[in-house]
């Protein structure tokens, strides 16, 4: 067999290069893609699971790889109209064509939940996908579970909230911090140790550590909460001591009521309004508090 | 020049995927041919004689060794312009007709469109194609195959032609046809190199011929020199042959087999003049009707040395 | 006229002359004139389906076109062996093998080329039975930008009819298919190799995500066919961009092809 000339050799290898470096090239240049290039031409769960055949399994992965890049795709995106309207439908087929599927119900009680731009804002869609998941896997405590938490901390539903810890607490190998929780929620609901253990239990759960920088953040937030309500509290007293409102943190030093400038979990200066209420500062990473969240002492 | 020459080519073939076992399909043939040679290249179903034309043709490559046509390695692309090759069991392209692609390949020598048209027009005569030649070639049976086979490699008039088993799927008409173009050919000035296990053939063409078996050169040579050697005798066919005829031939100590209606082949010793005994039974009143010396056939010779031939290919076989 | 032009002739003589090339042409223009019925059924939206349906077309049958025959063109000639007496005239591999592809390439052109004059006859035919008083296009039907898909699509096939001859030049027609549209494929989710590195930890993976990114090739570039759909601007620049990338990538793979090629023992 003839040798490779090395003229062929030099060739290919320029060859590559330019394809190479074309490629890095056009890839910047690409075009966005089209707003409706996102659309869902199969929204049948029960269409697609006959349809799959035997591939059940596999088009759920695709369909689960597909959900996060949407999710991914639209939080990177700039276009403000994209409020993941694709999430539920995708998260929905997946679950479908793959019922056991746990980290997709996990994905969607968060992210559904969540409001923009962080989520779809959709606690009932949450819900209701979870629910999709209890019929397949009736004993599964930890949909029930985050059917609670859903009810807890984005519909403040506190009965309903309690009833859902208390099913989870009854299905078998149920963890015994659940009936604890649903006690103290149906005791005192919306207050900041049931809240505080909740996420607490997110961060302690090793399988969910994608949501550990959430649990973490929504912890300094309840840390954040109840400082604001003892500094609520404060304010009141010296209202109440000198006739007025205090002008900022200097006059609460001076009379004693707070002994410095009070910092948030993150370092940041609590703000002080003319109205007497206590806020974070804007420039706080905190931010946003959950909506009709209430520091309450 | 030699019109053809090699010196030690050598073909090994990696045989399996898995553990790939060497097996050598030609063991260092050297061989040269004179321009103007008819030459018989001969050897039994895979003694490597296909295997050494398309190494020539460079189909394949070598493992070592070289080859030369012309005096060019074979590589050489100006030298195809003056030779020509039929393919074993040739295939064309099966949506063309035969004149398209006799003027397909002379486009490709670069002839004008008008030359090749006539040289497709003459060839398809030469070997006996006729009205068939506008029908697309996926309709044509073997015969007709291997005839627009000759004439495709014959499109440039070349200077020496490759032929790998040219009277395969022919009928005696068809081979008694292309024996004679080949002696044409070869009054041209043409080189013909082709490759047979039909013996007859060779025998009647070729000037000169090598044989190849297990891969090997087992004997090359003019054929008058190979076949010479061994001259055995006579026979003699006579028919009309009565008694007396039959006891004067005896007499001569001669074997006589009848052939039925009162013919007869007489064995004749080699000791014994042909034409003086001939004459003898004529006058007898027997009449001749034909005599042939006895040698050895190409059959013999082949079956001689290919028996020699070792089995053993060296490396480890298929 | 070069070898290369005579190969190439006989390759364009060989797919005039095949059945199978015409049942697909007339399918495709079967389906531009199946567009426009369709297109009555969508309230309001029938031209953008009639544009979709009709450039989508153009590039799916393309796609067969340039695979299908693209995995067939070395392959046949080697298994039935007439590539024995073709070799045997002064024909160099290298002509031979590119010969196929310009032949090939010529074929695509020619009936991406029908397809597109059917397409443009069905945009004219709606934009005629269009009453000016009941509205006005937002955008027009007969749009000459449209050409730019056009032409990136042509310039895709031609990359993956190089693709489908690399393969044909050393594997059996099923794998050269499998591995030719399993190519495409990829090459469409070129995006989302990029996007790995957001979503996977191991920086092993990460890498090689990263060179088969700008190995494997993009696709997905080539497809405008949404933007001048919505009369969005590509720039002529762009265009040119792309073209630039794919016949790099296109003398690449020929440049293999041949390299393969010229080694080859034909057994």
């Amino acid at each position: 067999m003839p040798k490779l000339p090395r003229l062929v050799v030099v060739a290919l290898a320029v060859l590559m290069a330019a394809v190479v470096g074309l490629q890095a090239v056009v890839a910047e240049r690409a075009p966005q893609p089209v707003s409706d290039g996102n659309l869902l031409y199969i929204r049948s769960g029960e269409f697609l699971k006959r349809a799959a055949l035997s591939y059940r399994s596999l088009l759920a992965d695709l369909y689960w790889i597909r959900t996060v890049q949407h999710y991914g795709g639209t939080k990177r995106g700039a276009d403000q109209q994209r409020r993941y309207d694709l999430l539920y439908p995708l998260l929905d087929l997946t679950t479908s064509l793959d019922p056991q599927f746990d980290i997709v119900y996990r994905f969607g009680a968060i992210f559904l939940s969540e409001p923009f731009p962080s989520g779809a804002g959709q606690p009932g869609q949450a819900i209701a996908l979870l629910e999709k998941g209890l019929v397949a896997q009736p004993g599964d405590w930890d949909l029930a579970q985050q059917i609670g938490f859903i009810h807890y901390w984005w519909r403040r539903d506190y009965a309903m909230a309690a009833e859902w810890f208390q099913r989870a607490a009854q299905m078998p190998d149920a963890p015994q911090w659940l009936s604890g929780l649903a006690a103290v929620t149906l005791a005192e609901g919306g207050n900041f140790e049931s809240s505080r253990r909740l996420w607490q239990q997110v961060l302690n759960d090793g399988d969910a550590y994608w949501l550990h920088s959430q649990a973490t953040f929504r912890l300094k937030q309840l840390d954040a909460l109840e400082v604001m309500g003892v500094l609520q509290q404060r304010v009141r007293r010296y209202t109440e001591r000198t006739g007025s409102l205090p002008k900022s943190w200097n006059d609460m030093i001076r009379t004693g009521d707070v002994r410095g400038v009070p910092l948030d979990p993150e370092e940041h200066p609590f703000v002080l309004r003319p109205d007497g209420t206590i806020g974070l500062d804007p420039k706080s990473p905190i931010n946003p508090l959950p909506p009709g969240a209430v520091p309450r002492a | 020049m030699d019109a053809i020459r090699t010196e030690g080519l050598t073909k090994h073939f990696a045989v399996g995927f898995w553990r790939p076992r060497p097996y050598l399909a030609l063991d260092s043939l050297t061989l040269h041919v004179a321009a103007g040679d008819v030459f018989g290249f001969l050897g039994p179903n895979g003694a490597g004689k296909t295997t050494t034309l398309k190494l020539l043709m460079q189909l394949i490559y070598p493992t070592s060794g070289t080859a030369e046509i012309l005096g060019r390695p074979v590589g050489d692309v100006q030298v195809r312009r003056r030779i020509g090759y039929l393919p074993e069991n040739p295939y064309f392209y099966d949506y063309l007709t035969a004149e398209e692609l006799l003027v397909y390949f002379g486009g490709l020598f670069g002839y004008s469109s008008t030359d090749s048209r006539q040289r497709a027009a003459r060839l398809l005569d030469e070997v006996g194609i006729g009205a068939e030649r506008r029908l697309q070639l996926r309709k044509f049976s073997k015969g007709m195959l291997q005839r627009v086979g000759i004439a495709q490699a014959l499109v440039n008039d070349p200077e020496v032609v490759f032929l790998d088993e040219p009277m395969s799927g022919l009928d005696p008409l068809g081979r008694r046809d292309i024996r004679q173009l080949i002696l044409r050919l070869r009054e041209r000035g043409c080189t013909v190199f082709f490759s047979s296990h039909v013996l007859s053939d060779a025998q009647a063409l070729c000037n000169r011929v090598a044989v190849l078996a297990g891969g090997r050169l087992a004997a090359s040579g003019a054929l008058s020199e190979i076949l010479d050697v061994h001259a055995r005798g006579w026979e003699l066919v006579i028919a009309r042959a009565s008694d007396a005829v039959l006891a004067r031939a005896t007499a001569a100590g001669v074997k006589a087999t009848p052939l039925g209606d009162g013919r007869y082949t007489l064995d004749v010793p080699v000791d014994v003049a042909p034409e003086q005994l001939l004459t003898a039974l004529v006058e007898a009143g027997a009449q001749p009707v034909s005599l042939s010396p006895v040698q050895e056939t190409l059959e013999d010779f082949f079956v001689r040395q290919v028996g020699a031939a070792p089995k053993d290919r060296g490396l480890a076989r298929d | 006229m070069t070898t290369i032009a005579r190969v190439a002739l006989s390759v364009f003589r060989e797919s005039v002359r095949d059945r199978i090339l015409y049942s697909i042409v007339v399918f495709a223009v079967l389906l531009m004139a199946a567009s426009y019925l369709l297109g009555q059924l969508t309230a309001g939206q029938d031209l953008k389906i009639i544009k979709d349906l009709g450039l989508a077309s153009i590039a799916t049958f393309g796609l067969f076109i340039a695979v299908f025959i693209g995995i067939g063109l070395v392959w046949k000639e080697v298994e039935k062996r007439s590539i024995y007496s073709l070799l045997s005239k002064p024909v160099r591999r290298s002509e031979f093998v590119l010969g196929k592809y310009c032949g090939l390439v010529l074929t695509l052109v020619v009936n991406v080329a029908v397809m597109t004059i059917a397409f443009y006859g069905v945009m004219a035919f709606l934009d005629w039975r269009m009453d000016p008083l009941v509205g006005e296009w937002p955008v027009p039907p007969i749009d000459p930008h449209m050409l730019k898909a056009i032409a990136l699509i042509v310039v895709e096939l031609m990359l993956v009819t190089a693709i489908a001859l690399f393969f044909s030049t050393f594997s059996s027609p099923f794998l050269s298919a499998g591995l030719t549209i399993g190519l495409w494929v990829i090459g469409h989710f070129n995006t989302d190799l990029r996007n790995f590195e957001a979503v996977v930890d191991s920086p092993a993976a990460i890498w090689l995500a990263r060179v088969l990114y700008y190995v494997l090739p993009n696709f997905a570039a080539f497809d405008v066919k949404a933007q001048v759909v919505h009369g969005q601007p590509v720039a002529m620049s762009y265009v040119g961009l792309v073209a630039l990338y794919g016949f790099a990538y296109i003398s690449l793979v020929l440049t293999a092809a041949v390299v393969i090629f010229s080694r080859r023992d034909f057994k």
